[in-house]
């Protein structure tokens, strides 16, 4: 895991350094298949942002981009990166000695999971002087519509007729489909890897998913994810052949909605485990699960792939969804981690706890964020969950 | 006091923000001692001091100094603190802790509420079928706990003791309306500034705590017991909850729970049985 992502920055860093190599920015569920079959090397601001909360550095660069002018309110992401950016500093440097994340030659974002995407990519663009395309879908579906699939997939092809000057040639329908199949192929075999969590003992947990996850952001498209993921599936089987247990003599099994706490995942993990609880399913890690990619069709497979995704759904869609992962992977209860600074990827807000307690489903909120610390009580939270875990 | 040779004593001590209160259990449930200090640092220093008290012959320490415990004694720890405390045998979360002292020392049938505040936090608890159903802890701010409480005192210069007699006086119903301590003392001074009376200001803050603490879940019991040490001391608050309560529910039973700051050490001590 380690190589694979270390592999990933320093290949960027080189194509950041080479001329003949082009980087796009994409946001984390936004159309990486078409960037790659183009020929476009891509990073991802998001996994950027994720990294600045998992090092905690975000909490001296949330404080930068808070002072001139991104509210304390908004995206952390953003603020972890756009401050990072304003101060100059990336946790790359310290990870894999990379002195600045990659200067990008184009941007794309897709407002399939928010707004803030948008706003965090036109700094850069401003920034950059970059050009820069944002897909607009219809959002917050009850249903998927035919229209809604044929206005995304019109949207794809006016993408790949901006992306063509900037790189200098036509997209290849072939490599198109070719990147297509190799993510689809990732994104199934990173199903299976969540799915097998379903087994009891689970021989993996949420918290193992967030560090699993990488390549499926960051990779999907290419061999190196199927490649991972295969092995990574093949290292579980065995687990469960083994009866290995991600935490022992688990006891009891929780579903995590909403963003992971990055800075805080093994204070986090801790305490379930002491409490023999296994978070074994997760809203988040599943957000990469594309099994509607189709390369035979690719554009209207990932128009439809892209807008049915959960954070992208209305909130009947999310209860029944949550209801099923429940069900599916036996679960004691819900833990809703409402995050300050993300409000599209935090259900606790508009009463869908309850409905779930009414359905005799245990359910917990904890308050916090994805990456802002000064949202988040270290000492509430535990008392929260061990509280919780008491009484289901 | 002394014990009967092979008797336990189940010693509960609940960490809190302000105060360590620490009770003694004898097998039967009966309270052999109940006595508190300051929350002070190092905490575990004063938490032993707490349990061994000033000469008192009931200790559960070998010797003062030590932290070796005596045979036959038993420490279960709850509050914020409650994973700091090495010798305590057992840990549980004050929602469970104040769940059980309640519902030890009240006969309040199979369903009803807690409403419980503490120094830095308050909490509804509410009970089904005898077992902790739902909770919820107030959120990151201070308002609505003890915290507020105090710290409003001292911006006005009235001792918590005093708050009481001062609020049965008011002849204003003022609001405070902010969710932060901060904004709020802001409030204060303001009508403070305005030659309001501190009477109808001590009564102002009250309904605040009652306010904000209403505001984090509907209750939907018919029973309703009060804990913690702000309750026990500030009657005036037991009552403008009660008669809150009864805006919504006229028919609502509530009554402050004996021994209502040492709920959650009485809790954690007959927790301590539990698990035995």
């Amino acid at each position: 895991m380690t190589d694979v992502m270390k592999d990933y920055f320093l290949d960027l860093d080189k194509a950041a350094r080479d001329p003949k190599r082009k980087v796009a920015w994409c946001t984390s569920v936004g159309p990486a298949e078409i960037l790659r079959a183009m020929g476009f090397e891509v990073f991802f601001p998001e996994n950027h942002g994720a990294m600045l909360g998992a090092t905690r550095v975000c909490m001296d660069t949330i404080p930068v981009a808070n002072a001139n002018g991104y509210s304390p309110e908004i995206c952390s992401y953003l603020t972890s990166d756009v401050g990072a950016y304003m101060k100059g500093i990336t946790p790359l440097t310290k990870a894999y000695g990379i002195e600045s994340v990659p200067h990008p030659d184009v941007l794309v974002y897709n407002t399939n999971q928010c707004k803030d995407v948008m706003h965090w990519f036109e700094y850069y663009a401003k920034e950059f002087n970059t050009p820069i395309f944002g897909i607009h879908p219809p959002t917050n579906l009850p249903s998927i519509k035919q229209e809604y699939i044929d206005d995304v997939a019109q949207q794809f092809k006016d993408l790949i007729a901006f992306l063509e000057p900037i790189m200098g040639h036509a997209m290849d329908p072939e490599k198109l489909k070719e990147t297509v199949a190799l993510s689809l192929e990732a994104t199934n075999l990173w199903s299976d890897v969540l799915n097998m969590a379903q087994t009891t003992p689970s021989p993996l947990t949420f918290f193992d998913g967030t560090i699993y996850m990488g390549p499926i952001v960051v990779l999907r498209g290419t061999q190196i994810a199927v490649d991972y993921y295969k092995n990574l599936l093949a290292e579980l089987q065995e687990k469960v052949a083994n009866n290995h247990a991600a935490v022992m003599g688990e006891h009891k099994r929780i579903y995590w909605d909403g963003m992971p706490v990055w800075g805080r995942l093994r204070n986090l993990s801790n305490i379930f485990k002491e409490n023999n609880a296994c978070v074994v399913a997760s809203t988040y890690c599943n957000s990469w699960v594309f099994s509607d990619f189709d390369p035979n069709d690719p554009l209207p497979s990932m128009a439809l792939a892209y807008i049915k995704i959960f954070i992208n759904r209305n909130d009947q869609f999310k209860e029944a969804y949550i209801e099923k992962m429940v069900k599916d992977f036996n679960v004691d209860g819900v833990v809703f981690m409402a995050a300050r600074t993300c409000p599209n990827n935090s259900n606790a807000y508009y009463n869908l706890p309850r409905r779930l307690k009414d359905k005799n489903i245990p359910t917990i909120i904890i308050d916090g964020d994805l990456c802002d610390l000064r949202c988040y009580s270290d000492e509430q939270s535990a008392t929260l969950i061990e509280a919780f875990l008491e009484t289901i | 006091m002394s014990k009967k040779k092979d008797d336990i004593i189940f010693w509960g001590v609940d960490c809190g923000s302000s105060e360590i209160k620490v009770v003694a259990l004898d097998q039967a449930g009966n309270i052999l001692l109940k006595r508190k200090q300051k929350t002070l640092f190092p905490l575990q220093d004063h938490v032993r001091h707490a349990l061994s008290g000033d000469g008192d012959d009931l200790s559960p320490f070998i010797t003062p100094e030590s932290t070796e415990i005596k045979q036959g004694h038993k420490i279960i720890a709850t509050g914020y603190g409650r994973k700091y405390i090495n010798f305590a045998t057992e840990n549980l979360t004050e929602i469970k802790a104040h769940f059980m002292g309640v519902e030890k020392q009240l006969d309040l049938g199979d369903r009803y509420s807690i409403i419980d505040i503490g120094g830095q936090d308050s909490k509804i608890i509410a009970v089904d079928h005898n077992k902790v159903d739902q909770f919820i802890i107030n959120r990151k701010c201070a308002a609505g706990t003890g915290a507020y409480i105090e710290e409003l005192g001292h911006r006005l210069e009235v001792p918590l003791s005093d708050m009481t007699a001062l609020a049965q006086n008011n002849d204003k119903e003022l609001s405070l309306n902010s969710f932060c301590t901060v904004f709020s003392g802001q409030e204060v001074i303001k009508v403070l500034m305005n030659g309001e009376r501190v009477e109808n200001i001590i009564y102002a803050l009250y309904s605040s705590v009652v306010k904000r603490v209403m505001e984090m879940t509907a209750i939907t019991t018919d029973i309703v017991a009060f804990s913690g040490g702000v309750l026990e001391f500030h009657p005036k608050l037991v009552q403008m909850f009660t008669e809150k309560l009864r805006e919504a529910n006229p028919n609502i039973k509530t009554m402050l729970a004996p021994n209502a700051q040492y709920c959650g050490a009485i809790g954690a001590a007959l927790f301590g049985m539990t698990a035995t």
